[in-house]
């Protein structure tokens, strides 16, 4: 068998191994994620595994198959060049299949005041952007892909990994953000171009503090900016269609989303600017109780 | 006709209303079902008894108010045929 | 880094060796057991050891996990059971449906996948009629496996419900028709024992020796480690019950036409899992035995499958029985002509 190297990350509240045929990707792993807490010696909730496709592919032409202890049948392998997006998308896959601990909403999230905004919606919505662009406008980052909702508090728990911009939200966090805290550049992945962003030190330093949700936006980014109330019976089932382990979590999940559902405000957001967005929810945040 | 229904034990179901449907929340299955009216109605007034299609279409148009012309029982039969291939509701036998 | 998969085999075996693990250690442990699908069963074997608290966490979450599964699977059984509230012969549950819903050990901590149920060869095409009239639909619209699973297979092509999205295999034997062992199906239909809700789950002796076919006759061993634990609890638990058990399983395995791979399956349980059964009859190791235990332990502490050659040598094998060689031949041509899966 090949040799394997490997890393143990910790993220909010999941630790993470990372194997990997290639040091390539966990070199830059260990790069963008310097700032986060170290792991030695400790045991992990799951292992990311990254091998070669085909056992030639090692070296050849080398293209990366995403696996682990969780995985998917079909899973398209990448290029190695693209190791960094193969690991996060590992990580992802571990998270959706076998995270338990919480609901996980399919989300980005970012906290003011000790409350916790919720953004969610399909690729392409802009939620992953906006999260970016408000974490270096005074609000702390909490997640972009997936933000956890306890079964028992109610509260919205960080999972702050690498922020992942894709095509044009690259360029636009370019200018607000020093380059020292993007990873490299990945052109044409499955996603587009992709380059992933370091989140803002407070929010690893913070990665274990929760926030009570107050605001769920469904935002769409290219539309005449537009706020627009939303009912109830549509937000549980698009939040349902959100999140991969509602089933999973049974009559705890349910009960969940269900006080979620009841209790925080929702708003369909259109917009076509991080302006224009950035002050419909200065103005909604300030009309909450 | 006499075929007789009976419901899920009521702790076996957690209701939720939402603003225009009714969550429902099997617990043997863990199905989570989403309700329109009068499917809820229907299983509220069944609660606890073995009743025929006919005596709950009565029931329903004795508490909701059900214009007369509408032919309650086969919208109740066909209800119930829905309520019980989703395992909600069983046929009693006898 | 551990190479193979003793890790695992040795906590289940010995619960309480685990409070010597570190860290790393329990990691590779809980990738082998993930890989090996016997995370759920390990989790309720340590239950009582001292394991650090985020180990807990992570077999907790195994826990319910499988909880979860044993829930929806006998819901589905349900499901089945009420689709077919006409059909008035036996419905028999197989693998790990029937584990739980015959409360045994084996059944704790199971993974389950699909529904299996097992009917009367004659009652097929009623079964077929009544699940596709209760919301399933059929999975492959390829008209040659069709064809071949009709003729040869010893189940219909799975089916798929529409709206749970659950699957259903429903066989009438327990093993493919083209296989060297003739199991008779007739007698596992009569001798399945009735459980409250109108199902049915096989004797005794035919759930271990189905256990066992499925493991040998019917597979490359995917799974084995898996596969030997249940037939390990099995065993147990009926030998606890009934001093007459191990007779019974070697006069049945004789009917079924399973003897050498009952015996096989003794000493391998013994020898990996510790098994100790009085009248296991002859003890003798086959010089096969280093083999498949060698294939049954190939996972090493990052859950990758090793031992590639083992492997393949077991895949083409595992065809070889299911069907004679010039069938073996025209089947695996058309599937690599078609673009479809080749052995890994």
């Amino acid at each position: 068998m090949g040799e394997m190297h490997q890393i143990l990350l910790k993220i909010g509240p999941a630790a993470f191994r990372i194997a990997s045929a290639w040091r390539q990707p966990l070199d830059q792993l260990v790069a963008l994620y310097s700032d986060y807490p170290l792991l030695v010696d400790q045991s992990v909730d799951f292992t990311v595994r990254l091998e070669p496709e085909k056992p030639w592919r090692r070296l050849l032409r080398p293209s990366v198959h995403i696996g682990g202890d969780f995985w998917l049948p079909d899973a398209a392998p990448l290029p190695l060049t693209q190791g960094l997006l193969a690991a996060e998308m590992g990580m992802n896959l571990q998270m959706a299949l076998g995270w338990r601990r919480h609901l996980l909403l399919h989300a980005s999230s970012v906290e003011k005041d000790g409350k916790a905004l919720i953004m969610t919606g399909l690729s392409g919505s802009g939620k992953s952007t906006l999260s970016a662009m408000l974490a270096e406008r005074g609000w702390r980052f909490m997640g972009d892909e997936f933000a956890l909702l306890s079964l028992d508090s109610g509260q919205i728990f960080p999972f702050p990994r690498l922020i992942s911009l894709k095509n044009e939200a690259i360029g636009a966090m370019q200018k607000v953000v020093a380059d020292t805290r993007f990873g490299p550049e990945m052109k044409a992945t499955p996603k587009g171009d992709i380059r992933h962003l370091v989140p803002p030190k407070a929010a690893i330093e913070r990665m274990d503090e929760p926030a009570k949700p107050a605001l769920l936006l469904f935002p769409r980014f290219g539309h005449a900016p537009e706020l627009r109330e939303m009912g109830k019976s549509e937000v549980f089932v698009r939040l349902t269609q959100a999140s991969t382990n509602y089933v999973a979590l049974g009559e705890g999940g349910f009960n969940a989303l269900t006080r979620f559902v009841d209790q925080v405000p929702v708003k369909a957001m259109d917009y076509q600017s991080t302006d224009q967005a950035e002050e419909m929810i200065h103005d909604l945040w300030g009309q909450l109780p | 006709m006499t075929q007789k229904y009976r419901a899920a034990a009521q702790d076996d179901l957690i209701w939720h209303e939402l603003d225009s449907m009714t969550l429902l929340y099997h617990r043997t299955s863990g199905i989570t079902h989403m309700l329109a009216d009068p499917a809820p109605a229907i299983l509220e007034v069944m609660e606890g008894l073995s009743l025929t299609a006919a005596e709950i279409a009565a029931q329903l148009t004795a508490r909701f108010d059900i214009e007369s012309d509408i032919d309650a029982e086969n919208i109740v039969i066909a209800r119930l045929e829905e309520l019980s291939g989703l395992g909600l509701v069983a046929r009693v036998s006898g | 880094m551990m190479r193979d998969a003793r890790l695992l085999v040795d906590a289940l075996r010995n619960p309480a060796s685990v409070e010597m693990l570190d860290s790393g250690q329990w990691t590779e442990l809980i990738s082998i057991a993930r890989a090996e699908s016997l995370i759920g069963s390990l989790a309720h074997r340590v239950k009582d050891v001292a394991v650090p608290d985020r180990v807990r966490a992570v077999l907790q979450d195994a826990i319910e996990a499988h909880d979860l599964a044993r829930q929806q699977a006998l819901w589905e059984a349900d499901c089945a059971r009420r689709a077919l509230a006409e059909y008035p012969s036996k419905i028999v549950l197989m693998k790990g449906t029937a584990y739980v819903a015959a409360n045994l050990d084996a059944g704790v901590g199971r993974s389950i996948g699909d529904l299996d149920i097992m009917v009367a060869r004659e009652d097929l095409p009623v079964v077929e009629a009544a699940l596709l009239d209760a919301g399933w639909e059929w999975v492959k619209p390829d008209p040659y496996d069709d064809q071949y699973y009709r003729e040869h297979m010893h189940e219909l092509p799975p089916l798929i419900h529409r709206e749970r999205d659950r699957m259903i295999d429903v066989h009438h034997t327990i093993l493919p028709l083209t296989a060297a062992p003739k199991p008779d199906a007739k007698a596992i239909l009569d001798d399945a024992v009735r459980l409250d809700n109108g199902l049915y789950v096989m004797a005794p002796a035919d759930m271990v020796l189905h256990s066992i076919a499925h493991l040998f006759a019917d597979g490359d061993l995917a799974g084995g480690l898996r596969n030997l634990w249940d037939i390990n609890l099995l065993l147990r638990h009926f030998s606890e019950a009934d001093e007459n058990f191990l007779a019974e399983l070697q006069s049945r395995a004789q009917i079924h036409g399973l003897r050498v791979e009952l015996a096989r399956a003794l000493r391998l349980a013994a020898r990996i899992y510790g098994a100790s059964l009085d009248n296991i009859g002859s003890v003798e190791t086959a010089i096969s035995d280093n083999l498949y235990v060698r294939r049954l332990l190939a996972r090493d502490g990052y859950g990758r499958e090793t031992r590639k050659l083992t492997r393949f040598a077991f895949y083409v094998r595992s065809h070889w029985l299911r069907m004679p060689p010039l069938m073996l031949a025209r089947h695996l041509w058309t599937k690599w002509r078609k673009g479809g899966q080749q052995p890994k």
